[in-house]
């Protein structure tokens, strides 16, 4: 253990770690970014909302069910499938006639659609602050590398972070859904053509894709405090991740969150007035020298 | 022919609106002439981005940038210097203008919506600069009471100020359309490909397109400043971008005056909706996605659609 | 006056144009031919500059415009029309032909002279040549297919060129609209003494009209040479009608 704090001190290494867990959210969040502009095309600002939404509903969750760890269970659970119901209605009732407009016009759909869901959460739950609490088993620090404190519950985001990136590569590699999905994103026609019913294909991506917002929305809520405008900030770094990935390469957007979260994680480290720019200066960075990002995109 | 007599009284309307709108603080209330200075400047914002949007065809996704570093910059010659107070509204612009050919230098090779979020990326990097430097810009408290020649502090004077300059900008902007760089641009926006097969630079065009752009930002940003007394970093929050986009696709961004007509509208409704309800967000949000289902041209663009229909004769190949 | 050397182009490990040789004198008509994915449209856009060849030159007059971009190529006067309609669709008929003259003219960096007072003439004139006089005024969109190929030679006329590639400027026209464009290619050569390289599907027009053909077959050109040295060569005959005995036409 000395050998490794020699090499790398541990305040550093502790924050590392804070930005791996940083990671995991932000993976989450956007490779659901990232798996519907790959296969529908849509640049999905509203994502952001969802990840709220998925949030506030966490909150909502865990008072009903006790606030105990029970609470934190349902919402886990109960609140990705409440964003997922909302996303299918408004895929549905909407996205699914505008499919064919332009990417301008489907950004400032998506971005009307995050005014009126900014709003209808501001109607629902109020403009106060919402704190979730981190659930029992989670609470308290685990000594990592002889000494190390580090929380549990970040130490229980690392774990789940993989499991969903695992699950998702299941998904889309070897489901039929993920292949239609994946054969449609190249070419709609084609699927359409060998009598696929494409529109539910999108509709189930679409879903599945807004579902991983929510779950983002859902873990970070008990390490932050559950407020309006906390979609704005987060779609943002969710689009550049996808940017510097590679659009619709969900591995890109691990590698993206990867980038991301560790640079906005030491920055801090770096210059705590002006960590936050490291992050970004490290998304103009990768686009420089690979101007459509880091691994191949779909488009 | 039917299209010049069309020209000819769109031009006609125009100067009555300007005499309009030069008579009107004889008898609108004060509140309504700080709204209609608003809605001007904001206007010429949403015109400038349109130079690039609808007759570049390039997605400057953030624009509100140069509008609020032209803004910052302005507010901090008139706090921080003591030179004259005129030189900072051709300071600001001149500096959005060069922040313009920075960004415009680093995101230009990159195509569509790549380049838009190079820009994204690129401005929320400034705006944080802005909203940290604490000692330099204020922060997120922003700059306020800034102080301005006596002429321009009215809100009279600030009214004929900024209706004078948008007015000229708006002119120059219309030159610069019609001109054949304007012809130039556009044809890169319809087919880039095309523009370089008939012998055109077309990333140098677009550049300078960017840089004109942002300069007008620049202009509309220190006339807030004139307008407000105040700049606050929300100026360049990408959402206000946004905003500025959803003002010309209201109007109509195929279309001269549309963006004009979509910063009144919005601006106009928001101030009458917020007198009833703290859900200003919820209707522009409707209103989009209404305007995005049923007018895809705008306001302008419909009607410039019925009007054409009136004239020309429905075109029937042989 | 155009002079290519083994091209080679490839995409991802495909060799779209592998080995082509082309020679053009002053004020010939010269034709391209080749089955499909031949490799004639890739062939273009190596020598306009829109894709930059793996290998080999092209010279032009006597100097290497290898690897130049388009615009660069364009101003050597060297100008094209596309395979795929490829206009202005949201300008009209006058203003994308005036466009490519005010290119050629180097005003695309005047910002404040009104362009409807600019080249004119001389777009009207082009107009009047191509016989498109009549539609001036309306938006390109609104044009038919026929049209829209004959205004893709208007907009190269622009740019006065000595040297003039037109990528099957008949693909997809009525018979009477393809008659039309043979005479107003004719008329360019005889005319206006244009150097003409051309690719088409329809042998009888390139018999037609072509001093010299060029023949194709998986990017590498197999032979060049006069219309009835092509028309009985074995090779050609191998990659046209599977090796029969009989010349092409």
């Amino acid at each position: 253990m000395d050998i490794l704090y020699a090499i790398i001190p541990p305040r550093v290494l502790s924050q590392i770690l804070v930005g791996l867990s940083r990671t995991t959210i932000l993976f989450i969040v956007s490779s659901g970014l990232s798996l519907i502009l790959g296969v529908l095309r849509i640049p999905n600002i509203a994502h952001g909302s969802l990840y709220m939404i998925g949030a506030f509903m966490a909150y909502s969750l865990s008072i009903f069910f006790g606030g105990g760890d029970l609470g934190f269970w349902m919402a886990l659970i109960g609140a990705p499938l409440g964003v997922a119901i909302v996303s299918l209605v408004a895929e549905r009732g909407l996205f699914q006639y505008l499919y064919e407009r332009e990417h301008l016009m489907l950004l400032l759909l998506t971005f009307a659609f995050s005014l009126v869901f900014g709003d209808l959460v501001k109607i629902v739950w109020g403009t106060e602050y919402k704190s979730v609490p981190v659930p029992q088993m989670f609470q308290g620090f685990v000594n990592l590398f002889g000494g190390l404190p580090f929380p549990l519950y970040n130490l229980f985001l690392l774990i789940v972070g993989p499991i969903v990136a695992v699950a998702l590569w299941f998904i889309v590699n070897k489901t039929k859904i993920g292949k239609i999905a994946r054969a449609a994103a190249v070419d709609r026609e084609m699927v359409g053509a060998v009598g696929i019913n494409v529109s539910w294909v999108f509709a189930i991506v679409f879903v599945i894709g807004c579902l991983l917002a929510g779950l983002g929305g859902v873990l970070v809520a008990p390490t932050v405090s559950v407020t309006l405008g906390m979609d704005h900030t987060l779609i943002m770094e969710a689009f550049l991740i996808v940017i510097m990935g590679g659009l619709g390469n969900i591995w890109g957007a691990l590698l993206g969150a990867l980038i991301f979260g560790l640079a906005q994680s030491l920055g801090i480290l770096i210059w705590s007035q002006f960590g936050i720019i490291f992050p970004y200066a490290a998304v103009i960075i990768v686009l420089l020298f690979r101007p459509t990002g880091l691994l191949r995109a779909t488009w | 022919m039917a299209q010049g007599r069309i020209r000819g009284k769109a031009q006609l309307s125009v100067y009555a609106g300007l005499i309009v709108l030069f008579l009107l603080p004889l008898i609108l209330q004060r509140f309504y002439i700080y709204l209609l200075s608003t809605i001007l400047l904001t206007g010429l914002l949403a015109t400038s981005l349109n130079l690039v949007l609808g007759y570049g065809g390039k997605f400057q996704f953030h624009h509100a940038v140069f509008y609020g570093v032209g803004a910052y910059a302005t507010a901090l010659m008139l706090t921080k210097t003591s030179l004259s107070p005129w030189l900072s509204f051709i300071v600001g612009p001149l500096v959005s203008g060069f922040l313009s050919l920075v960004m415009g230098l680093i995101c230009i090779r990159l195509s569509k919506l790549y380049f838009g979020m190079l820009q994204i990326s690129l401005g929320s990097l400034v705006w944080i600069i802005v909203y940290r430097w604490y000692s330099f810009t204020g922060g997120d408290d922003g700059i306020h009471g800034i102080a301005l020649p006596d002429i321009i502090s009215s809100p009279n004077g600030a009214y004929y100020f900024t209706l004078i300059v948008t007015a000229a900008c708006l002119f120059v902007m219309y030159m610069i359309i019609k001109s054949p760089f304007g012809s130039v641009l556009q044809g890169i926006r319809d087919n880039p490909i095309r523009s370089e097969m008939i012998g055109i630079n077309v990333r140098r065009h677009q550049l300078l397109a960017l840089v004109i752009a942002g300069f007008f930002a620049g202009v509309a940003g220190s006339l807030f400043v004139v307008v407000d007394n105040t700049v606050f970093p929300d100026m360049l929050f990408w959402t206000f971008s946004l905003e500025i986009l959803i003002m010309c696709l209201l109007g109509g961004w195929f279309t001269f005056l549309g963006p004009m007509l979509g910063a009144a509208i919005i601006i106009a409704l928001r101030t009458f909706v917020s007198t009833y309800t703290s859900y200003w967000a919820l209707v522009l949000g409707i209103l989009m996605v209404l305007v995005i289902f049923f007018l895809p041209n705008g306001v302008l663009g419909y009607i410039e659609e019925k009007i054409k229909k009136g004239f020309i004769e429905p075109v029937i190949e042989e | 006056m155009l002079e290519v050397k083994s091209l080679t182009k490839s995409f991802d490990g495909f060799k779209a144009v592998n080995n082509a040789n082309l020679d053009v004198q002053k004020g010939e008509i010269v034709a391209v031919i080749g089955p499909n994915g031949a490799g004639k449209t890739t062939l273009f856009n190596l020598i306009t500059g829109i894709l930059r060849p793996d290998s080999g030159t092209v010279h032009f007059k006597g100097e290497n415009i290898t690897g130049l971009p388009p615009y660069e190529i364009c101003r050597k006067r060297i100008s094209r029309s596309f395979q795929v309609v490829n206009i202005f669709p949201r300008l009209t008929v006058f203003e994308n032909v005036q466009i490519s003259i005010l290119s050629r003219e180097r005003r695309s960096w005047d910002l404040f002279t009104p362009s409807s007072k600019l080249a004119v003439e001389e777009t009207d004139r082009i107009l009047e040549n191509v016989g498109l006089t009549k539609k001036r005024d309306r938006m390109t969109a609104l044009l038919s297919h026929g049209d829209r190929k004959v205004l893709e030679i208007a907009m190269a006329l622009g740019g006065n060129p000595e040297f003039l590639i037109l990528d099957e400027p008949t693909a997809g026209m009525a018979p009477e609209e393809t008659s039309r464009c043979i005479e107003l290619v004719k008329g360019l050569s005889e005319k206006l003494g244009l150097t003409i390289l051309f690719c088409e599907h329809d042998m009888e027009i390139v018999f037609g009209i072509a001093d010299r053909i060029m023949v194709m077959v998986r990017g590498a050109t197999i032979v060049q040479g006069s219309c009835d040295e092509v028309r009985c060569n074995e090779a050609v005959q191998d990659a046209y009608l599977g090796g029969s005995d009989v010349c092409l036409m």
